[in-house]
């Protein structure tokens, strides 16, 4: 019996030392307390990679994914210019990927539309990693905690305004709901302006304007703001023209920004050294490799069956992307900004969108240097410019247009003058100053920067037929589409995720 | 010679006394496997009660009448009647293994057939499948009624896909536990190795028991919820050292290759379809997919040696060389096992210990798959393999290339599709692994206690696997640019050499303690009982680093890629699973027999609070066939009930979100993910703290019979209820309220139930005649029947090559899980399908969602049959198995299926399609477009009938004194009976794309035992 005792002793004895192995460690990832413990910057390394999640695809390179999906189809820059640009008047994809076909015919919508998918999954990744990294700035003390807390908050309001954009409705989710797994409410349109509102005005107060490569400043927060109000009348129905304005003046003059000499080293290799650039998003042939990032752009855009691609610094091209009349009919003779298109080879017209000769590639956005020499890659090293100074001179302009409080006529003039004679355009009188001129002279400025379809949304020509471009409504002359298209539909994934979500009206 | 003479004379002499006299006969009774004596063989003259027993050496004496007949009988083989013709009647007397008191494993113990309590089926070394036999699942297929074994493919290494009762969840892993001579093996295969089942030798496999419902598999809860297969290796001897040689050589040949278009084909349709891009067209007739095939030739050679050392130690020792060509080129798989088995015992036998170690070396050469298989589908059958013009850079392989500009050029890039052989033949990918598989189990039994055993059983699976790809000079994965070089003859580079290693070692570490108490009675109620309880205890260690490599933006040349955070880019993953348990067995009246079983586990996967789960289990047997009224039946030999309920546990879900999914951790980004300068960037990882066991509870009855005299019909016949209750599932994450989209949760409820059938029969059996007969047939369905708050959710797995992540397959209450949910296609007069024209079954005038509907991809029936034939020295065998129902999704139609595919999207070049003409496509697909891709047009009837093998062999008694040898020919996946208009039905997932074809190999083999 003894015996017994002893072996029995002996397998207890073993097993209260073995059950702590349950506990088991992992070496490679790291818990909170280890990575604040192991570097000191550790807060800034959450905050690269909520940035980041505008740019890459995930912390692993190009072919790792923070959401489902293909990994290059999935980053938030690449659904910006599929949804904002490919759906306008602007460009044209050929690929006739399904999906993205859909997008450049504005045509047959639905919820399973993956790219409708990936951008609503990208919004809602980065609105909870800025949660996460807000309440983990609860528990920390680091140097500059203010203008890291408007950092995260302008780049969650920045997530939310896609969502106000796109989709119209969704979630109200902050770092007060962590950890509530209850499906949480739909909050409307409405509720998320407010939000987004009252949270970037909390976010401006606490930053400055100090300029740091890849991070939002005070002036990107105003110009987001900026943003927000001047499409308020699509977003609520209120007329905040007048807020707009008080913001993008705010960004004019206090930012310290200057429109860069050449409208084409914003879009360069090196525009990293841009004056002009308020907010952008970084992109490094090396160390920040993307396939959504201005890879999709100057890669999508390039084909060598027409084009001396290396001349662009680009070493693939994927025969994609090419601009329609809609944009280079736009431009006077001798605007500079006019020539950034490949014509030899290409039809001005675009009789089949899925031939690649049928329109001309825009060859805005480039791989290669200004002004230094930079080797043809694979990915691309062109920062992409999301706000700048150019877009708040338009913006300016058309808020005195729409008759904003405190704005002025002549200034606006001086601001649109300034933007086309940049680029060698004749300068416009008083009178010419409309704000159908000014939707033009968005296009021919800031085209393929991800603003087009929020522009003609704005501007009343996106759904119906007062405005028509090739390929709307997939036919080559452009027809009408109904007016439910003003919003995209809400991915079939959302709505099995969360009952309390409803479908958009039409789909 | 001399003898043969000696035998004719005696045999003249013989026949004039036979008439009138009686005769006395002798000789010796041995075992055909052991080849050492019989003690106690039983032989009786036929028709009389004269008989006798052989003595301890075997041998027996006995005087007959002329023309009598002998019936030699002993328990656990089979008997055997033999009429008298001379003085001399030696015999080798067979093992029977298809009596039911053939000791099974069952987990911490034994049992026998006829005593267990669950559901258990074991299948021993002569049911299994003959042949090219590269792994030992191969063994196993088609053979056990509920186990469903899908191949990946034709790949030497293919991972097999094996689901006992179809699996219970949805995201955790669905495999069977294995568990090799008392060690349960790692769910994680070594780095490079897809299928563990490779990693042992077939020929070293003695039995496989196959546990299936939760009374049976409880006792090894954790890990046991899909059911156990148990694989024993084969013993040594207590009798004389015997040996055996075995050697095959087979060869090996792709049985169905795509129907795409040839050359002439295919010129003829670009001309006719799209004659803008016939200026692209090549003159040259090739059919890619023979370029990239091959007759593969394997050989597998195996030796092993029983003996008893000192007297004292059984032991065996074996040792095998297997040579596997894949039937795609270069894709070459070669393994070395050894295997030393000892089971001594001590102290008048109270202390067992069986020693067993497996020593596994392997290498094999990964190919592409994607890439060779892909590639030789899309590939312009105009184009030639070879380029051997002096311009050539390729290495004489031809290769789609384009100026990067026409009128100045500076570049010549790759274009389109690469050549699929050159991918194959100038890249070299040897993965090795070198494996042990070792255990040391003691059984002691208390000398001052003998009913009480305690038992030690420490396990060790260790791995280290090392992977190096290089590629050969001028291959086309690695043609760069300088840039500092814009002439277009001379600022190409090509990197010969590394471009990427993985060191990987794998450490898994198992303990079982417990303690017996068996106690039997001679009379009395209670016939005898045992109980035990103890401890068990696993690790899993997995630690590796990978060599990762670019190539330099200016001067084209690859160089190691660093990764600052993660220099050596290691992984790390453990997982701990402990285990408390305890079970009773009692036999009441040896008529009734129950078991019940408790168990605790802990697993690592989840935090603290939700670690533990508690386990019960219990089960009923009636022995029928012991009660008055059936003892002496003359047609019913055997005939058992048995109830079975218990419930098991899943936690394995590290295949979905990896071995920390409770925890919130950072993962540092790589060299290529960094984003603001200066900074190393972390990213949180999702993660679930919630997270804990699922649960399954199952309902098990069964009856297992034995009719007629010597169990010429046997079988059995299970029906079982299965319902899994906080399912581990990847949900779509509520938008918002996670770190990601979509993670694991415990949601919902799932139910099957199903039943099996296994009917063996003995259909003609006289001394130079057997036949014999096997099936089973077994028939499953589950349903989902509560997701909580989601309707439905996309399933791995069931991927549709139209872009990454669009899924067809779905997990939807009320259906089947992994359910295609798809649009049902309208079709003209003629038969042809309406290109994107669906029914519009809610008649509201638009075909969206809401017009989808749900088919089951997953077959409801399976079965396996098959017959053994002996006539005197030949033996002839052959296994079928298949499936009834399910649906495999034919993408080749989706890929290359329409008429727009064949010319170039963003390249330059043509892609080969489907031959339109011979029926493999239809002319109406032109594009592939939003709901295209989910019409049921794409879905077809997977219900197949495979001949797995049939062989032939030989047999040659003392061909030297005490050599018997057996030579044979076989043939592999002769043939499949199939509607499927694609290549192969039989497809796991039910998505038919770049498919590995499975081989059809002729083996000839010879085994000899001495």
């Amino acid at each position: 019996m003894k015996k017994i005792i002893l072996i029995l002793f002996c397998i207890l004895a073993s097993v209260q030392g073995c059950t702590d192995d349950l506990n088991t460690e992992p070496l490679v990832e790291q818990s909170l307390d280890d990575l604040l413990a192991n570097d000191p910057d550790a807060v800034s390394g959450i905050l690269s990679r909520l940035y980041a999640s505008f740019a890459l695809s995930g912390p692993d390179g190009p072919s790792s994914g923070d959401i489902s999906g293909d990994t290059g189809e999935s980053p938030f820059l690449r659904g910006i210019i599929n949804l904002q640009d490919f759906t306008a008047d602007g460009m044209k994809n050929r690929w006739g990927d399904d999906g993205l076909d859909q997008l450049t015919t504005t045509s047959d919508w639905d919820e399973n539309n993956k790219f409708f998918g990936y951008m609503y999954n990208r919004v809602y990744y980065t609105i909870p990693q800025a949660n996460n990294l807000l309440s983990v700035l609860n528990s920390v003390s680091i140097d500059g905690q203010d203008q890291v807390v408007g950092e995260v908050k302008f780049l969650r309001g920045l997530a939310y305004y896609y969502l106000i954009d796109t989709f119209g409705k969704g979630v109200l989710v902050t770092e007060n709901e962590i950890g509530v797994s209850a499906p949480l409410p739909e909050a409307t349109r409405a509720e998320l302006f407010t939000f987004v509102e009252n949270d970037l005005l909390e976010a401006e107060a606490l930053m400055s304007n100090t300029k740091s490569y890849g991070r939002a400043n005070k002036a990107a927060v105003q110009m987001l703001l900026a943003k927000l109000y001047l499409n308020a009348e699509v977003y609520i129905g209120e007329d905040r023209y007048t807020e707009a304005l008080t913001f993008i003046k705010k960004v004019i003059d206090e930012g310290g920004y200057t429109l860069a000499p050449d409208f084409v080293s914003n879009f360069s290799g090196d525009n990293d050294a841009s004056p002009e650039i308020i907010f952008t998003l970084i992109a490094d042939s090396e160390t920040s490799q993307s396939y959504g990032n201005t890879t999709y752009i100057v890669n999508g855009s390039m084909g060598t069956e027409t084009m001396p691609i290396i001349n662009f610094g680009a070493a693939e091209g994927w025969s994609g992307h090419r601009a329609t009349k809609a944009w280079y009919g736009l431009y006077d003779d001798n605007d500079d900004r006019g020539e950034l298109f490949w014509t030899e080879g290409h039809n001005y017209e675009m009789a089949d969108y899925k031939a690649w000769t049928d329109g001309y590639p825009s060859v805005k956005f480039r791989n290669s240097g200004f002004s230094t020499t930079l080797p043809a890659t694979t990915f691309s090293s062109t920062d992409f410019p999301l706000y700048r100074l150019a877009d708040a001179y338009l913006i300016y302009a058309e808020c005195v247009l729409r008759g904003a409080a405190g704005g002025d006529a002549a200034q606006a003039l001086n601001y649109v003058n300034a933007v086309r004679e940049r680029s060698n355009a004749n300068a416009i009188g008083s009178s010419e100053l409309t704000l159908d001129f000014i939707l033009d002279e968005r296009a021919r400025e800031l085209n393929l920067e991800g603003q087009r379809r929020t522009d003609l949304i704005r501007f009343g020509k996106f759904t119906g037929n007062s405005y028509v471009w090739p390929w709307k409504g997939n036919t080559a002359q452009g027809t009408s589409i109904p007016d439910y298209y003003s919003l995209f539909p809400i991915p079939l994934s959302a709505l099995e995720a969360n009952p309390n979500l409803n479908q958009n009206p039409g789909f | 010679m001399k003898k043969i003479k000696q035998c004719l004379l005696l045999a003249v002499f013989m026949i004039p006394i036979g008439i009138f006299a009686q005769t006395t006969v002798n000789g010796t009774v041995t075992d055909q496997v052991t080849g050492g004596p019989l003690p106690g063989v039983s032989i009786i003259v036929v028709g009389t009660s004269t008989g006798t027993t052989t003595d301890f050496d075997g041998n027996y004496t006995l005087t007959v009448n002329d023309g009598a007949v002998l019936q030699f009988s002993y328990i656990g083989y089979k008997t055997v009647d033999i009429p008298v013709t001379g003085p001399n009647l030696d015999l080798v007397m067979e093992e029977d293994r298809a009596q039911l008191d053939e000791v099974v494993v069952i987990g911490y113990g034994t049992t026998t057939v006829k005593d267990a309590t669950g559901s258990l089926t074991a299948v021993t070394s002569e049911d299994f499948n003959k042949g090219a036999i590269v792994s030992t699942d191969q063994l196993l297929t088609g053979k056990a009624a509920g186990v469903r074994i899908t191949s990946s493919g034709g790949s030497p290494d293919a991972a097999p896909n094996i689901r006992i009762r179809g699996g219970a969840s949805l995201s955790a892993n669905n495999s069977p536990l294995i568990v090799i001579d008392g060690v349960p093996i790692d769910n994680t295969n070594p780095a490079g190795v897809n299928n563990p089942f490779s990693l042992i030798n077939p020929n070293d496999v003695d039995s496989f028991s196959i546990l299936k419902d939760a009374s049976a598999a409880a006792i090894y809860g954790s890990r046991a919820s899909n059911g156990v297969i148990i694989i024993t290796t084969k013993k040594g001897t207590s009798g004389g050292p015997k040996f055996n040689f075995s050697s095959n050589t087979s060869i090996s040949t792709v049985s169905s290759k795509i129907d795409l278009m040839d050359g002439p084909t295919y010129t003829k349709f670009i001309n006719e379809y799209h004659p803008t891009y016939a200026n692209l067209l090549g003159t040259s007739n090739t059919d890619w997919q023979d370029a990239i095939y091959r007759a593969a030739v394997s050989s597998d050679h195996n030796f092993s040696a029983r003996a008893n050392l000192f007297d004292k130690v059984p032991t065996r020792f074996s040792f095998g060389y297997n040579n596997t060509e894949g039937l795609v080129k270069t894709n070459d798989y070669e393994r070395y096992t050894a295997s030393v088995k000892f089971t001594p015992t001590f102290f008048d036998d109270h202390l067992k210990i069986d020693i067993n170690a497996k020593g596994i070396s392997s290498e094999k050469n990964a190919v592409d798959e994607g890439g060779a298989l892909g590639g030789a589908v899309n590939m312009d059958p105009t184009k030639p393999i070879y380029d051997n013009s002096p311009d050539n850079r390729f290495g004489g392989f031809y290769q789609n290339t384009i100026l990067d500009d026409v009128d100045n050029p500076t570049r010549l890039l790759l274009d389109g599709q690469w050549n699929p052989l050159a991918l194959l033949l100038q890249r070299t990918r040897p993965e090795k692994v070198q494996k042990i598989l070792g255990n040391v189990e003691f059984d002691y039994k208390m000398h001052f206690l003998p009913e009480l055993r305690a038992v030690l059983n420490l396990g060790l699976e260790a791995s280290t696997a090392d992977i190096e790809e290089s590629f050969s000079d001028n291959s086309l994965a690695t043609y760069k640019f300088d840039s500092s070089n814009n002439d277009i003859n001379t600022n190409y580079v090509f990197n010969p050499g590394v471009n990427y290693r993985e060191n990987q070692s794998i450490t898994n570490q198992t303990m079982d303690a417990y303690l017996v108490y068996a106690k039997r009675y001679e009379e009395g109620f209670l016939t005898n009982f045992d109980v035990q309880g103890g401890y068990s205890y696993q690790n899993f260690r997995n630690d590796g680093n990978k060599e990762e490599y670019r190539y330099n933006n200016d001067t084209g040349i690859r160089e190691l890629q660093i990764d600052e955070q993660n220099p050596n880019n290691r992984y790390f993953n453990e997982l701990n699973l402990q285990s408390f348990f305890g079970r009773t067995n009692l036999n009441l009246l040896d008529k009734y027999l129950v078991t019940v079983s408790f168990r605790a586990d802990g697993s690592s996967l989840f935090s603290k609070d939700n670690r533990w789960g508690y386990f019960p289990a219990a089960a009923l047997a009636w022995k029928v066939n012991e009660e008055d009224f059936l003892k002496d039946s003359q047609v019913i030999n055997d005939l058992k009930l048995r109830l079975g309920w218990g419930k098991t546990g899943q936690q394995d879900i590290t295949g979905a979100v990896g071995f920390y999914p409770s925890v919130p951790l950072f993962e540092a980004g790589s060299s290529t993910g960094q984003y603001l300068q200066g900074v190393a960037l972390y990213s949180a990882k999702p993660f679930n703290e919630d997270l804990t066991w699922e649960k399954t509870t199952t309902y098990n009855a069964g009856i297992d019979f034995g009719l007629f005299e010597n169990r010429l019909i046997n079988g059995s016949f299970d029906v079982f209820y299965r319902e899994t209750s906080d399912l581990l599932a990847k949900v779509p994450v509520a938008p918002g309220q996670g770190l990601t989209d979509s993670f694991v949760k415990n949601v919902g409820e799932t139910e099957s139930k199903g039943f099996e059938v296994i009917l063996n029969a003995t259909l003609l059996s006289n001394e130079s005649t057997n036949l014999e007969f096997y099936s089973n047939l077994s028939y499953s369905r589950a349903e989902v029947t509560n997701l909580q708050d989601v309707t439905r959710i996309s399933a791995d797995g069931s991927g549709i090559p139209t872009g990454t992540g669009v899924n067809i397959g779905y997990h939807t209450v009320g259906y089947q899980p992994y359910s295609a949910w798809v649009f049902r296609q309208l079709y003209d007069t003629a038969g042809n399908p309406i290109h994107g024209a669906f029914a519009d079954f809610n008649g509201d005038g638009i075909t969206d969602n809401d017009d989808r509907y749900f088919k089951s991809l997953r077959p409801n029936w399976t079965f396996g049959f098959g017959f053994n034939f002996n006539y005197n020295k030949f033996d002839l065998s052959t296994s079928f198995r298949g499936q009834i129902g399910g649906q495999v999704y034919n993408s080749r139609r989706l890929t290359s299926g329409w008429v727009d595919k064949a010319v170039p999207n963003n390249s330059n070049s043509l892609s080969n399609v489907l031959d339109f003409n011979s029926g493999a496509a239809n002319y109406n697909f032109v594009n592939i477009q939003g709901n295209v891709p989910f019409s049921d047009y794409f879905l077809e009837d997977a219900t197949f009938l495979r001949c797995e093998n049939i062989v032939l062999g030989y047999r040659l008694d003392d061909i030297l004194k005490n050599t018997s040898m057996r030579v044979y020919g076989a043939v592999n996946n002769p043939f499949i009976i199939t509607n499927y208009s694609g290549q192969d039905p039989e497809n796991f997932n039910a998505i038919d794309n770049n498919f590995y074809p499975r081989p059809r190999s002729f083996t000839l083999g010879l085994s000899v035992d001495f």
